[in-house]
C-alpha cells in the first residue's frame, strides 16, 4: 500500500500509537517514485477482503468502471466534469468571438442561440455541480471518518446516469434541427415551438441528471446523519461537510419541482408514442394556459440551484482560509448555520429572477425583501473569512491564492445582487449583460475559483502528489485577471442598453467593452491551459508528499495519500472540529514533535 | 505604508469613477434618463450605489490589508496564528449592520415605488395621457394607436405627455420583454397577459432600444425605438396615419420590421431564403394568405393585420419592389 515506512499495529491500538502513526505520516514518502492514482492498489485489497471478485474487475479499465469506492467515484465525477468543462469552455471562447465587434458574421443565430443553451446548461449541470458532487464524494466520508458512504451502488448510478445525461446533452448538437435554442431557462412558448429533436434531448438530459443528483443528495444525507465517527458531533463536524449537507438538501426539495416544470414542457411539445399521440397546453395562451407558469416551476428550482453551486464552494473556502492562516476559522457555528440560513432564504426568493414578467408590486416586493435577507448571512460569512485571515500567518500558496481571489471576485458578485434584488431596479438591467456580469462572478469567480482552490489544496490526498506550484501561480494569475476583464466590462455594456443572448448587435459604443471581453475570455482560456499542463506534468513526474503536507485540521488528512479502499485502519476520536489540530497540539507537549516540521 | 498606498489608490479610482457613475456615462449607471420613471430608477441606483461602494471598498481594503499585513515573511511555515476562535459581539456587528443598510434601500425603493410604477393620468400641465397598445412579435413591435394609426418598430410619441403603454404578445407568438433604456424599465411582452409600463419624455429625440427576452433567430435584430416629437407634430403625424389609407410608410415599416430581418433588405435572403423577384411578392392573395399563416418555418408575422396593413404591404412592394442587393 501506499503507506509510508512499515510499522503496522495491532488493532488495539492506543492513544500513543495513533500519534505514532499520524507523526510518520507527516514525513513525505520517498519509497515510492512512481505516481499512483488514488487507491491504485484498490483491486488487490479488496481482492484480498472479497475473494469472490471476478477476475475482470480487477482490470485497470474495467475496476474503475464497476468501482463502488467512493473516492474512485468522486475522482471519476471531477475527470468526466473537468471534460465538460473544457467543451463548455470552448463554446464561451467561440460566443466571445462572434461578439468581440459588431456585425461579426462568424456563428450564425441558429448555431449561436444552440451554444448559448448548451454553454449555460453544460456549466451548471455538468460541471459545477458535478465537481462539487465529486469533491463531496471523495472528502466526505474522508472527514467524517467512515469507511465509505451509505449506499456505494446508488453511488455508482448516480455517478453513471451523470455521464450519460451529459453524453445526451453534447450529442443533441446532431440531433435532427441541432441542438436547443432557448436558453438554459427553456422559456415556453419558445421551447415549445421549436420543431427540432434538440428540445426533446435537452429535456430527457435534464430529467437523468436530475435522478443522478437526487441519488447522490440521499447519499449524502443518509451518510453525513449516520455514518460520522465518535466523538463528531455536528457542531464538529468540517464546514465542508456541513454545506453539503445544505447542498443535499436543497437538491431534495427543489429538484421534483423541476422534474415536474419539464415533464409538463415535454408534454406540451406533444408526444407520440406508436400512433398514440398526446399534447397538453399547461403553458400555451391560445388553450388558456400560461408561460408564466413555467417560469415559477423553473426558478423554484432555478435560484436554489445557484446556492446548490455556492454553498459548497463556500465550504472549500471554509477548509482551505484556517489552513493557510494558520487560524481556526473564525465563528464556526456563525459559518456553520449562516450555510443553513442561506438555504433556507433561497428557496424563498425564486420569482426576484420574475421582476419583469408583470406579478403585483406586492408581490415583487416581497421578493425584494427576501432577496436582500439572502445578502445577511452571506454577508456573515465574509467577514467571517475576513476575521479569519486577521493576524493569522498567511501563506500563498496556490489554494490560497484561489481562497483570496474568490473573496475578491465573489464580494463583486454578492454586491451586484443587491442592485438586482431592489426591483425598479432590475428593470433596468433584468435580462442584460449587468445579470450575464453578475452570474459570471457568482459561479466563474465564486464557485469555480473556490473549486480550483479545492483541487489544488486536496490534490495530495486524492493522489499522493503536489501540483506544480510555479504553473499553480501562472493558472491563478492568468484566471484572476482574464476573468476581471472578461466580466467586469460586462456591467458597464448591461447597463449601456446590451441585452443579454443576442448573437449580434450594431452598436459601435458596445465594441470597446465587448473586445475587451472578448481579449479576457482568452486570457482565461490560457490560464486553464496552464492547468492542464500542470496536471499533466504532476500526472508524469510530480513531488510525493506526506499525509498532511499542508498539516490542515480535518480528519482526511489522517488517511494515507491516496487513502487505502477502507480509508481508515482505525480513525482518531474526535474532541473538536479540528482533530488534527489537537492530535498536533498532544503531540507537541509530548515530545519533539517540533523537530519533524 | 504599501497598505496605505494601496488604499490611496482604491480611493483614487473611486473617486475617479464617482463622476462617471453620476453622469450615467460609460456604463456606470443606467443610462442617462430622459422620462420621470427612468429619472427615478436613475436615483435609486446612486442610492444604492453609495453602500454597495462603501461595502466594496471596505472588504476589498480589509482583504488587502489582511493579505499584506499577515502575510509569513519570516515566520515558521507552520507556525500557528492566535487561536481566535470568534467573537460574538463582533460577529453581531457585522450581522446588524448590513440588515440596517438593507431597510435603508428597501425603504429608499419604497419611496420611490410610486413614482416608476404608477402611470400618470396626465401631465403636470394638464395634458391628458396617450395610451398606445405594445404587441411583440416574432421579431418586430407593432403599435396601435386609440385612433386606430399603426406602426411597426419605431414609436412616436409626443414630448411632455405621459405614454401609457399596454403590452403584450399574440397568443400563438412568444415571450418578449419591451426596453427603451432611456425611457425606463423593462416590461415583458407576454403571450395572452397584457402588462403596462410608460413614459414621459421631456424633450423631442429618438431613443432606442431592443427586444430583452431571447424570442428566437432573430432575437438580436428586433430593436425598437421611440421618436419623441413636438406635440404638434405628433398630432399631425397620427392624423396622416390614422385615416386608414394604404400608405407607403407603414407598409415599408412592415417590410423592414416583419419580412426584411429574416430575408434581407434587398430580399436577398438571410436565415430565411431569398425572395427578391418572387411572384408572391406581387400578388395580393398569395402575400396575404402565407403572411397571415405562415408557411414552413416562417412564422405568421401578419397574423391579426388589418386589411389595411395587408394593402400597405402591397402598396410598398409596387412601389419599390425588392432589388436584392
Amino acid at each position: 500500500m501506499s503507506r509510508c515506512g512499515p510499522g503496522r499495529r495491532d488493532a488495539a491500538s492506543s492513544v500513543a500509537s495513533i500519534f505514532c502513526e499520524y507523526e510518520r505520516s507527516l514525513r513525505p514518502c520517498l519509497t515510492t517514485s512512481s505516481i499512483r492514482l488514488a487507491t491504485g492498489d484498490h483491486s488487490e485489497m479488496s481482492s484480498s477482503a472479497a475473494p469472490r471478485t471476478p477476475g475482470w474487475h480487477r482490470g485497470r479499465v474495467a475496476s474503475w468502471l464497476v468501482t463502488t469506492d467512493h473516492k474512485r467515484i468522486g475522482i471519476l465525477y471531477i475527470a468526466t466534469a473537468l471534460a465538460f468543462f473544457v467543451l463548455a469552455g470552448v463554446m464561451a471562447m467561440l460566443m466571445r468571438l462572434q461578439l468581440a465587434q459588431e456585425d461579426v458574421d462568424l456563428l450564425g443565430p441558429d448555431r449561436y442561440n444552440e451554444l448559448v443553451t448548451i454553454h449555460g446548461t453544460a456549466m451548471i449541470f455538468l460541471v459545477v455541480v458535478p465537481i462539487l458532487a465529486g469533491l463531496g464524494n471523495f472528502l466526505v466520508p474522508l472527514m467524517i471518518g467512515a469507511r465509505d458512504v451509505a449506499f456505494p451502488r446508488l453511488n455508482a448510478l448516480s455517478y453513471w446516469l451523470f455521464a450519460f445525461g451529459g453524453l445526451v446533452l453534447m450529442l443533441s448538437f446532431f440531433a435532427d434541427g441541432g441542438a436547443a435554442k432557448s436558453g438554459w431557462t427553456a422559456y415556453a412558448p419558445l421551447s415549445t415551438q421549436d420543431p427540432g429533436s434538440g428540445q426533446d434531448l435537452w429535456i430527457l438530459s435534464i430529467h437523468i441528471l436530475t435522478a443522478s443528483s437526487l441519488a447522490g443528495a440521499i447519499n449524502f444525507i443518509v451518510t453525513i446523519q449516520n455514518m460520522r465517527t465518535r466523538g463528531m458531533s455536528w457542531t464538529r463536524m468540517p464546514l465542508f461537510v456541513w454545506t453539503i449537507y445544505v447542498f443535499a438538501w436543497l437538491l431534495m426539495a427543489t429538484l421534483p419541482t423541476l422534474s415536474a416544470g419539464l415533464t409538463m414542457l415535454l408534454l406540451d411539445r406533444g408526444i407520440s408514442i406508436g400512433g398514440w399521440e398526446a399534447q397538453t397546453h399547461f403553458f400555451d395562451a391560445a388553450q388558456g394556459g400560461s408561460a408564466v407558469l413555467y417560469q415559477h416551476a423553473f426558478w423554484f428550482f432555478g435560484h436554489p440551484e445557484v446556492y446548490i453551486m455556492a454553498l459548497p464552494a463556500f465550504g472549500i473556502i471554509s477548509e482551505v482560509i484556517p489552513v493557510f492562516a494558520r487560524k481556526p476559522i473564525f465563528g464556526y457555528k456563525a459559518v456553520a448555520f449562516s450555510t443553513v440560513a442561506i438555504g433556507f432564504f433561497s428557496m424563498l426568493l425564486w420569482a426576484h429572477h420574475m421582476f419583469t414578467v408583470g406579478l403585483p408590486n406586492s408581490l415583487n416586493a416581497f421578493f425584494m425583501v427576501t432577496s436582500m435577507a439572502v445578502a445577511v448571512p452571506t454577508g456573515v460569512k465574509i467577514f467571517n473569512w475576513l476575521a479569519t485571515l486577521w493576524r493569522g500567518n498567511l501563506i500563498f500558496e496556490t489554494p490560497m491564492l484561489f481562497a483570496l481571489g474568490f473573496l475578491s471576485i465573489f464580494t463583486i458578485g454578492g454586491l451586484s445582487g443587491i442592485y438586482l434584488a431592489a426591483f425598479p431596479i432590475d428593470w433596468q438591467v433584468h435580462d442584460t449583460y449587468f445579470v450575464v456580469a453578475h452570474l459570471h462572478y457568482v459561479i466563474l469567480g465564486g464557485s469555480m475559483f473556490a473549486i480550483f482552490a479545492g483541487l489544488y489544496y486536496w490534490w495530495p490526498k486524492m493522489f499522493g502528489t503536489v501540483l506544480d506550484e510555479r504553473i499553480g501561480k501562472w493558472h491563478f494569475w492568468l484566471m484572476f485577471i482574464g476573468f476581471n476583464v472578461t466580466f467586469f466590462p460586462q456591467h458597464m455594456l448591461g447597463l449601456e442598453g446590451m441585452p443579454r443572448r443576442v448573437y449580434t448587435y450594431s452598436n459601435g459604443e458596445w465594441e470597446g467593452y465587448n473586445l475587451t471581453s472578448t481579449i479576457g475570455s482568452w486570457v482565461m482560456g490560457a490560464g486553464l491551459l496552464f492547468f492542464a499542463w500542470n496536471v499533466e506534468r504532476t500526472w508524469r513526474k510530480g513531488t510525493r508528499v506526506g499525509n498532511d503536507p499542508w498539516q490542515a485540521d480535518t480528519l482526511e488528512w489522517y488517511a494515507t495519500s491516496p487513502p487505502p479502499a477502507h480509508n481508515f485502519d482505525e480513525v482518531p476520536y474526535v474532541t473538536s472540529a479540528r482533530p488534527l489540530y489537537d492530535l498536533r497540539r498532544r503531540l507537541r507537549e509530548k515530545d519533539g514533535y517540533r523537530a519533524h516540521l | 505604508m504599501r497598505a496605505l498606498l494601496v488604499l490611496a489608490g482604491l480611493l483614487l479610482l473611486a473617486a475617479g469613477l464617482a463622476p462617471a457613475a453620476l453622469g450615467g456615462n460609460g456604463g456606470f449607471a443606467p443610462v442617462t434618463p430622459e422620462s420621470p420613471n427612468a429619472e427615478r430608477i436613475h436615483d435609486t441606483w446612486i442610492f444604492v450605489s453609495i453602500f454597495i461602494v462603501a461595502i466594496f471598498v471596505l472588504v476589498e481594503v480589509l482583504l488587502v490589508t489582511f493579505i499584506w499585513r499577515y502575510r509569513r515573511q519570516r515566520r515558521e511555515r507552520f507556525e500557528d496564528g492566535p487561536q481566535i476562535h470568534g467573537t460574538t459581539s463582533i460577529e453581531l456587528m457585522w450581522t446588524v449592520a448590513p440588515v440596517v443598510i438593507l431597510f435603508l434601500i428597501g425603504g429608499f425603493v419604497f419611496y420611490k415605488l410610486p413614482g416608476i410604477a404608477d402611470v400618470p393620468r396626465a401631465s403636470a400641465s394638464g395634458e391628458e395621457r396617450l395610451v398606445v397598445r405594445v404587441t411583440g412579435r416574432q421579431y418586430y413591435w407593432q403599435y396601435e394607436y386609440p385612433n386606430g394609426a399603426v406602426a411597426i418598430d419605431k414609436l412616436r410619441a409626443p414630448a411632455g405627455v405621459p405614454v401609457r403603454l399596454e403590452v403584450t404578445a399574440p397568443d400563438e407568438d412568444v415571450i418578449h420583454s419591451w426596453w427603451i433604456p432611456a425611457l425606463g424599465g423593462k416590461i415583458d411582452a407576454i403571450p395572452g397577459v397584457t402588462n403596462e409600463t410608460w413614459f414621459e419624455a421631456k424633450r423631442p429625440g429618438t431613443y432606442d432600444g431592443q427586444c430583452a427576452e431571447l424570442c428566437g433567430l432573430e432575437h438580436a435584430t428586433m430593436l425598437a425605438s421611440v421618436e419623441v416629437l413636438l406635440a404638434a407634430e405628433f398630432a399631425a403625424w397620427l392624423a396622416e396615419r390614422g385615416r386608414g389609407r394604404a400608405s407607403i410608410e407603414l407598409g415599408e415599416e412592415e417590410w423592414r420590421g416583419a419580412c426584411a430581418k429574416c430575408h434581407g433588405l434587398g430580399g436577398e435572403g438571410g436565415i430565411a431564403p431569398q425572395i427578391t423577384g418572387s411572384p408572391v411578392l406581387a400578388d395580393r392573395e398569395a402575400l396575404e394568405e402565407i403572411v397571415r399563416n405562415g408557411r414552413g418555418e416562417m412564422p405568421a408575422v401578419g397574423s391579426g393585420w388589418s386589411e389595411e396593413q395587408v394593402d400597405a404591404l402591397i402598396a410598398y412592394l409596387r412601389e419599390s419592389p425588392p432589388s436584392g442587393s
